[in-house]
């Protein structure tokens, strides 16, 4: 899969041809170090299929409850939504939305863009504006957190111990998967394809 | 040595710093304020960042502690003088060891989303304890401080360009390294 394009370090800029990488291999930038592709031991489907596992437990992640707390014989089931709801009727309209951007939609978009980006490479369709659709992956990689929101749901567990009966919910189970889908499909990302300004240069230096 | 940067690039760098200047100001209400608010059986208690990772330590509960205090306090000052040291080498010019000023930078744009971890703790207690009287817990104003101070860090790093610390365009390597 030889491609007449180039491959600019993000970090410090210079730009490099782009040579094929075997299953785990890495390539560093030859200036900065930088780690600038990773090819994926899972094959070259992996990203699509990452993302598209992802996707489909969003949903399951964000209708069954989280944790369902009891206390004198008192329940309550948190879902995904639970903590943005509270926010927004406390007043915190903002921190809602911020907590909703992070920690919901913008992980599903960015599986969804990531997903979409391999599709059309898969179908030869070239309908879709790849660049763009790259920058926007990249963005979106800034602001989607939901590893972050996995560690705040355990220390959250953690801190509650005594103070509330916790049992955990098939929904934080499948936002976890989700998540650790995320973080498969981004390592599997095709960096051939998300490079958002290719430059067309000389041979490729594959082995 | 050429160390002469575009126009945009500057802009792009002052852009950051100023960021960066609003995070560092918007981190002092963050830790003056409370983020939380717990009513346990008729007795109440506020928690800045920091007094509620001390309650946590007191409590045993250490590796939490530790964790919250990394993600809620350290991070985001590390985040900080980090940028602020960057910002500060290439306003200074003159030869720099560049390959670790971007590592750095690198560093500092991976632990940041770290910070967040207080804001969705925040969020998922407001949302779960709930009991009335029995247990409840409410975010403060405190949070929302310590949330603009994050998305400002996040901003800030984006809008850092890191090709500034380099000194000019490279002629196209041969191919990458490989590991």
């Amino acid at each position: 899969m030889a491609k007449d394009v180039n491959l600019t370090c993000r970090l410090c800029g210079h730009k490099h041809r782009l040579i094929r990488l075997a299953p785990g291999e890495r390539a560093l930038c030859a200036r900065c170090g930088t780690v600038m592709a990773t090819e994926g031991r899972f094959g070259p489907e992996a990203a699509l299929v990452f993302s598209i596992t992802g996707l489909i437990l969003a949903l399951p992640a964000a209708l069954l409850p989280f944790v369902i707390a009891g206390k004198l014989g008192d329940e309550r089931v948190c879902r995904l939504f639970t903590g943005v709801g509270a926010l927004w009727d406390n007043g915190m309209r903002a921190l809602a939305v911020l907590v909703f951007l992070c920690g919901a939609l913008l992980p599903v978009a960015l599986l969804g863009a990531i997903a979409l980006l391999h599709v059309p490479a898969r179908l030869k369709w070239h309908a879709v504006d790849i660049p763009s659709l790259s920058r926007t992956v990249h963005l979106l990689e800034h602001w989607a957190f939901p590893e972050v929101q996995v560690l705040a749901v355990l220390v959250a567990l953690m801190k509650l111990g005594d103070l509330v009966d916790l049992t955990v919910g098939p929904g934080f189970w499948c936002y976890c998967a989700m998540a650790v889908c995320l973080v498969l499909a981004q390592r599997s990302f095709d960096f051939e394809l998300c490079d958002p300004s290719p430059v067309p240069c000389g041979t490729d230096a594959a082995p | 040595m050429n160390l002469r940067f575009s126009p945009a690039r500057l802009r792009s760098n002052s852009t950051a710093a100023a960021l960066a200047v609003a995070a560092a100001v918007m981190l002092v209400p963050a830790n003056l304020l409370p983020v939380l608010n717990t009513e346990t059986s008729g007795y109440s208690r506020s928690d800045t960042i920091f007094s509620g990772t001390v309650e946590l330590w007191r409590q045993g509960l250490w590796v939490i502690a530790t964790i919250v205090f990394t993600a809620s306090i350290c991070i985001p000052l590390l985040k900080l003088a980090g940028l602020g040291w960057l910002l500060l080498c290439v306003r200074q010019g003159g030869p720099r060891d560049s390959r670790r000023l971007t590592r750095t930078f690198a560093v500092v744009d991976f632990v940041g989303r770290w910070s967040m971890l207080d804001v969705f703790l925040a969020a998922f207690l407001t949302g779960l304890v709930q009991f009335g009287e029995f247990s409840s817990v409410q975010a403060r104003s405190g949070i929302v401080a310590f949330a603009a101070a994050v998305v400002l860090t996040v901003l800030a790093t984006q809008a850092f360009d890191p090709r500034v610390l380099w000194p000019a365009p490279a002629k196209a390597s041969p191919n990458t390294s490989r590991l």
